[in-house]
């Protein structure tokens, strides 16, 4: 199957929460081939999520071995069907672009370390727990199946870099 | 005709002593005026509240209609406003390729410190895109923070950049830490 091409906001889809996926047959395994295809002719992409393609489902995929922020640590390529967050731990912030929101990036704080309870691409149930970049993406790909971009999560202006004195 | 070579572009600066409405004010005019604005950044400094923004307008769109226009503002509201037309080169900006980094400096205020550190910078092709500053601490004690997020030409690196300003470090005895903050594509 050949790669999509990534919606980009606005279209509704993007916004919108989606549907858990219920059976894993051939359109899923489809699917789950196409976002991989997709991720891979990204440039520097790290994952893509259902709804970026146009499919309200909770599904993502996220790969960051290849990427210089998470080769030293990282699970390889994930096939992440109705992913949960069941733990996470501390905070970081990271300057985040998105392929559905070109020509902006924003600094986006999150957890440095996550427990995820997926179902993996052969149907099997799955827990890893991740941290550094992975755990970034693994959450930014998660907001998308919540509806939820980056932009929703910008934590300061970037010129916002210490707390504004008081004028008097 | 290309589509931007429809479209008038201006920069337009305000300076104002700070109260709520500035931006409010200034965007009124604009939005009655059929302009769109393109890209801006607007900060309080003191107790000025400062914009910079680059507006568009079809052509034919003189900028002495715009002048007139915040004229009766300025004179109605005492802000200061500078109008600049934009040419074509200065429309588009090049797509930067090398390492994003921040770089903060910190310590004992002392004069010269933003002109040595972004001299230093400047002398290696390092392209500011963002600078603030800041006199914080004590009147016995003023300490000076200066935090800018510039390019790096390509090929340098962040442990490059860092040792480069080492000599600046020990002669100003100032802290400058150089940090990665390329964005990251998800």
């Amino acid at each position: 199957m050949p790669e999509q091409k990534i919606l980009l906001y606005p279209h509704p889809i993007l916004k919108k929460p989606a549907r858990t996926v219920e059976r894993i047959d051939e359109e899923i395994n489809s699917l789950v081939t196409d976002l991989i295809d997709t991720m891979r002719a990204g440039p520097g992409s790290v994952g893509v999520a259902a709804p970026q393609v146009g499919v309200s489902l909770r599904l993502c995929v996220v790969d960051v071995s290849a990427s210089r922020h998470g080769k030293e640590n990282n699970h390889g390529l994930m096939v992440m069907i109705n992913p949960e967050i069941i733990a996470s731990l501390g905070a970081a912030s990271m300057r985040e672009g998105c392929m559905s929101v070109p020509d902006y990036t924003g600094d986006v704080e999150r957890a440095t370390e996550i427990t995820v309870r997926f179902t993996n691409g052969a149907g099997e149930p799955e827990e890893v727990v991740a941290s550094g970049f992975e755990a970034v993406a693994i959450q930014h790909e998660m907001d998308h199946l919540d509806g939820i971009l980056f932009l929703d999560r910008i934590v300061s202006l970037k010129t916002g870099l210490f707390r504004r004195k008081s004028y008097k | 005709m290309e589509p931007k070579d429809r479209l008038a572009h201006f920069a337009v600066t305000i300076i104002s002593k700070d109260r709520p409405g500035i931006v409010a004010d200034t965007t009124e005019v604009l939005y009655r005026l059929g302009c769109n604005i393109e890209d801006s950044s607007c900060t309080m400094l003191g107790g000025d509240f400062a914009m910079i923004l680059i507006v568009t307008h079809e052509k034919p769109f003189s900028k002495s209609r715009l002048g007139d226009e915040f004229k009766a503002l300025q004179e109605r509201t005492g802000l200061a406003v500078h109008l600049r037309t934009l040419h074509e080169d200065e429309i588009t900006h090049a797509k930067e390729e090398g390492e994003l980094c921040l770089i903060s400096v910190y310590g004992s205020d002392q004069p010269g410190i933003v002109y040595r550190v972004t001299r230093a910078l400047a002398d290696r092709q390092i392209n500011i895109t963002d600078l603030n500053t800041r006199l914080i601490g004590t009147k016995e004690e003023p300490v000076y923070v200066l935090m800018l997020e510039a390019y790096l030409p390509p090929g340098m690196s962040v442990d490059e950049t860092s040792a480069m300003l080492e000599e600046l470090r020990r002669e100003l005895k100032v802290e400058i830490g150089v940090r990665t903050i390329t964005p990251v594509s998800l």
